[in-house]
């Protein structure tokens, strides 16, 4: 057992991409937020799944109390409580999962605006880089938390 | 590429700089992390860094290089957290006169055999995997050619870009997915696989379409970019992969039919004729007419001797 746990340890520090894989910030890249969008759509992906698990536990509430008591629950997401700020969390990842995941199917299945391939000159930066996918990144967080606010202000403050 | 600024690049690097490797002993196992304090002149690179502290201070030092001019792609590593080629990097790109520290990795998502120096076997069984070749079904044709394939500018310009790829491997040691799976075929493999599926000239498109219909090959693609980020050729891996995917995605639905190029004549085009300034005079002796109407001579078995 000792041995097989200093060989894995021995094995990840001839690797050291584990430490890419578990920091995302330990590589510094210019230029790249769709590196940044990446990360996110992972955490917010993790997140979605956990909230989709809980989420199917919590709406059998009418099977189990009846109607009254969802409508209980969900007027008591009103409030500012613990469970309403995780709530208005877990929508803001899945906001985010849902709004990269259409930039995404436009950019990897229909290869949509990645520019054409051409002749490198300076200042050397990738077409893809500089196509029109970037401005849908822009957009993509921009709609993103605008949408999250706007429910915000829906859930809390009317 | 990670930002090139040629003011920053021409700039004169800090009189001093403290270099930090991250050096690593395969006999003992041990790793750590190695403080050197070197001069600099102007126009210094990572790589002559690098070198003056395996000539002066620490002879033990290992890594790799050879054409110190980004050409021969063996020099990656990390610099300051980005994977750069050393003999590309001024120092002056990397160290400022109020952080005159560079910190000088192994690449990432590579095996370490000693030191900076990386182990490129998977890497290249990974390249060699795609079948980076042309490919053509008349294999006596190919073999023995008495004519050339046909391949227009445009034609060319479609794959010139990715069959710039010096193989250094940057782009995989920055890819997000490499560093978690280490089955996938890497930014490297792909843009190459998509260099040579839409050449014109090579046949065995099908073959590599299939190679790489797996959340091994462009199914385990997220478009991070950071390969084309990093890339010191401008080799754009990642705009080869989106295209492959969609590529792959087309011949699945049978909507793909690939354009191929047989052998063909070689173009003879009369070339015009430039006119003589009208006050040029011949040496004496010399018979234009004749001389445009003699066939060149190379003479081969001479200039072989
Ligand atoms: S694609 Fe670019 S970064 Fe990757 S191996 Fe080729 S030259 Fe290096
Ligand atoms: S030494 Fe050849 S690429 Fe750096």
């Amino acid at each position: 057992m000792g041995k097989s746990v200093r060989d894995l340890v021995k094995y990840l520090d001839l690797r050291p991409g584990w430490r890419a894989f578990i920091d995302p910030f330990i590589l510094k890249l210019w230029n790249n937020p769709e590196r940044v969008a990446f990360h996110m759509h992972r955490i917010t992906g993790v997140i979605t799944a956990f909230f989709i698990f809980i989420h199917i536990i919590t709406t059998n509430v009418p099977a189990r109390a009846g109607w009254e008591a969802y409508l209980e629950e969900v007027r008591n997401l009103e409030a500012i409580t613990p469970t309403s700020v995780l709530f208005y969390l877990a929508m803001g990842a899945v906001l985010f999962h849902g709004i990269n995941g259409v930039r995404l199917i436009l950019v990897e299945a229909l290869a949509w605006g990645i520019g054409r391939p051409e002749k490198p000159k300076p200042p050397y930066i990738a077409p893809s880089l500089r196509g029109r996918q970037r401005a849908l990144i822009h957009v993509t967080f921009a709609l993103w938390i605008i949408l999250w606010l706007a429910l915000g202000y829906v859930m809390f403050l009317t | 590429m990670a930002v090139f600024d040629p003011k920053v690049a021409t700039r004169p690097p800090p009189r001093k700089v403290k270099v930090v490797i991250r050096k690593y002993n395969p006999e003992t196992g041990k790793a750590w992390w190695q403080e050197h304090e070197i001069e600099t002149y102007r126009g210094m690179t990572v790589l002559d860094a690098l070198l003056k502290i395996k000539e002066e201070q620490d002879h033990t030092l290992t890594l790799r290089y050879s054409c110190r001019m980004a050409v021969c792609g063996s020099c990656g590593m990390t610099i300051n957290g980005t994977p750069r080629l050393a003999c590309q990097t001024q120092l002056a790109q990397v160290a400022s006169n109020h952080n005159p520290v560079v910190r000088v990795e192994p690449m990432y998502n590579f095996k370490v055999v000693k030191d900076l120096l990386t182990d490129f076997t998977e890497f290249f069984e990974k390249h060699r995997k795609v079948k980076p070749y042309l490919i053509r079904e008349d294999i006596e044709e190919q073999e023995n050619p008495k004519l050339e394939y046909r391949l227009t500018p445009e034609e060319y310009e479609e794959f010139y870009q990715y069959s710039l790829c010096i193989a250094c491997g940057l782009c995989v040691s920055a890819c997000p997915i490499f560093a978690s799976d280490t089955r996938f075929l890497g930014p490297q493999a792909l843009a190459q696989a998509y260099r040579f599926v839409i050449d014109p000239r090579d046949e065995g498109y099908k073959v590599r379409l299939e190679l790489v219909d797996s959340l091994d090959g462009v199914f385990g693609c997220h478009f991070a970019a950071s390969c084309s980020a990093v890339c010191p050729k401008e080799v754009d891996p990642a705009a080869a992969i989106q295209r492959l995917r969609s590529l792959l995605l087309k011949y699945r639905l049978k909507l793909f039919r690939k354009k191929i190029n047989g052998p063909v004549e070689p173009l003879r085009e009369v070339k015009e004729k430039v006119p003589l300034p009208g006050d040029a005079q011949t040496l004496d002796g010399v018979d234009l007419e004749a001389l445009e109407n003699q066939p060149v001579v190379i003479p081969v078995e001479i200039l072989s001797k």
